[in-house]
């Protein structure tokens, strides 16, 4: 079995410059939540995946390191009302991320009392249970969320906006509504996870490097969530929708034309529940997106329209054992609203996972993952993630090891 | 002299033992400047989870937890429903995510009431007994 390694000169100096963060942090005492009226906070997450085919985001090489998250964030007050605050993040994700270091979050937070508040920045994008917290396995007892509803490649896509958000708390009887709405523009580019849905749709020649430009004008949305009178219980609703989602790039057909595709109105839609109660926690969601794509290369092809979208819904238990061990488990299917003539296998994506969290003290905690996947859709076979068979059915192991502070 | 058995004295260390644990129930503190305060139930849920940020007239919240034990346990399963853990992720979710700046942790409870105590605008739990005077003991309306 090959097993596929890769921390370049940039993941080093990523590494660097987190462990730089996690020793400043620590320096001022600031572990685990600071002293002075600057906080500073992060996590290194590092894992190892083995997909028995290659079928996740990773090349059919057998297991890989390439797989690891990290953030530093910084933050203060200033008087009552104002917070600032930004975090730095990178991941490496078999191809996808690099280890780049981008701008996860920067934010001017005003809170003018609990029912009402400001953020202008980049702002985190909710959607669901946990559309915000994608990249904080600390805080669950998965490795990987549902893959139906929070696909991990597509990260760049879900993860934040530039822009401004409004928010609040109103009450409602014995319980509360949080709400949310926010509104920016999500910076896109081919090296983005996003980009293998276009490469891997087969109109754009991949030889001549695939999509080579994505850009929507704006992301807006909602989310509503009702804190129940029953202790524990809390339903949400998010919605969204990008607005013109376009690409260009080489026609597969004759490299030197460009195939423009636009979606002019793309949504999300997830209507969510979660329960705990004791030492279990339940949540189920389900998520519809839809939109009409249009795309051609002129003169060369006609403007061929046709609606493009899909169903996820997953239901998931966890039980925390002791202070220190948790248990979760999972079922979830993903399959396109409008199926596709690649066969049955191609057309469905459903996930039975089972995982063990053990935290080994307030900053470290460890895990093992197993996904049963019946199904490809969604996986790609692209330059980046190569996969020129995708079989009906894989397995995934994953272990994976966090430090927060 | 009468000599008291291994098995008396162990007898006496338990019942000392549980009368202590039977005794211990947490007590909000704060500075003194937040004892003019309005808080009930409710705004204390608001406080703890980071939905209110500032008080009405003493500045800007800030809260002092301890990282973990019996006091903390009763303490949060009273005022916010959840357990240390979950309220541990609450937090860490909302300082990662930029939604909120995430409270002061202390192993001890003497350190959270002298931080209480220093801090304007500081609110905190302690067990009863640790409780003294240079805080304020707060009890909510319902």
């Amino acid at each position: 079995m090959k097993i596929k390694s890769s921390f370049p000169g940039q993941g080093r100096a990523v590494l660097a410059f987190f462990l730089t963060g996690a020793l400043a942090a620590a320096g001022r005492g600031a572990i685990p939540l600071g002293s002075s009226n600057v906080q500073i906070g992060g996590f290194f997450s590092q894992g190892y995946l083995y997909d028995n085919h290659g079928d996740f985001p990773t090349q059919d090489e057998g297991g890989t390191f390439d797989f690891r998250e990290m953030a530093l964030n910084a933050s203060t007050t200033y008087g009552a009302h104002l917070r600032v605050g930004a975090q730095a993040f990178a991941q490496r994700f078999g191809n996808i991320g690099g280890d780049r270091v981008l701008l996860d979050w920067a934010v001017a937070d005003y809170n003018f009392s609990p029912a009402f508040g400001v953020r202008l920045g980049r702002v985190k994008y909710p959607k669901g249970l946990y559309g915000e917290a994608l990249d904080l396995d600390i805080v669950r007892p998965f490795i990987f969320l549902p893959n139906a509803v929070y696909n991990p490649v597509l990260r760049d896509f879900a993860s934040a906006v530039n822009g401004g958000s409004l928010y609040g708390t109103v009450n409602a009887g014995q319980g509360s509504v949080d709400y949310k709405l926010f509104y920016g523009k999500i910076p896109m580019g081919p090296k983005q996870g996003v980009a293998e849905f276009y490469n891997d749709f087969g109109a754009y020649s991949n030889p001549n490097g695939g999509v080579a430009h994505l850009a929507m004008d704006y992301a807006a949305g909602g989310q509503l969530v009702w804190n129940t009178p029953v202790s524990g219980l809390k339903l949400v609703y998010s919605r969204s929708w990008f607005s013109n989602l376009q690409s260009d790039g080489p026609f597969i057909a004759y490299p030197p034309a460009n195939l423009h595709s636009n979606i002019p109105k793309f949504t999300w839609d997830t209507i969510s529940a979660e329960y705990a109660t004791g030492n279990w926690t339940f949540a189920s969601e389900w998520q519809r997106t839809g939109g009409t794509i249009s795309y051609g290369a002129a003169p060369f092809t006609p403007l061929i329209v046709s609606a493009v979208g899909w169903d996820a819904w997953y239901v998931s238990a966890a039980r925390r054992f002791t202070d220190k061990l948790e248990l979760g488990a999972y079922c979830a299917s993903l399959k396109p609203r409008y199926p596709g003539s690649g066969g049955s296998a191609a057309n469905k994506q459903n996930d039975l996972a089972a995982s063990i969290h053990y935290e080994l003290n307030e900053h470290v905690s460890c895990k093992l993952e197993v996904h049963w996947i019946d199904g490809n859709y969604q996986m790609f076979n692209t330059p980046r993630i190569t996969n020129p068979t995708l079989p009906d059915s894989s397995t995934v192991i994953a272990v994976k090891t966090t430090f927060s502070f | 002299m009468k000599t008291i058995s291994f098995r008396r004295l162990g007898l006496l260390a338990l019942v000392a033992f549980t009368c202590l644990r039977a005794g211990a129930a947490p007590a909000l503190i704060a500075n003194k400047n937040v004892a003019g305060e309005k808080l009930d139930a409710a705004t204390l849920k608001s406080v703890f989870l980071g939905k209110k940020v500032a008080w009405d007239g003493a500045g800007r919240i800030t809260l002092a937890v301890l990282k973990g034990g019996p006091v903390a346990e009763e303490f949060l399963k009273g005022a916010v429903d959840l357990t240390p853990s979950a309220f541990i992720n609450h937090w860490r979710r909302l300082a990662m995510t930029g939604g909120g700046t995430a409270p002061k942790a202390f192993e001890k409870e003497e350190d959270l009431r002298k931080f209480v105590a220093e801090t304007p605008g500081a609110i905190g739990y302690v067990d009863r007994a640790m409780a003294d005077d240079s805080v304020v003991i707060l009890t909510p309306a319902p």
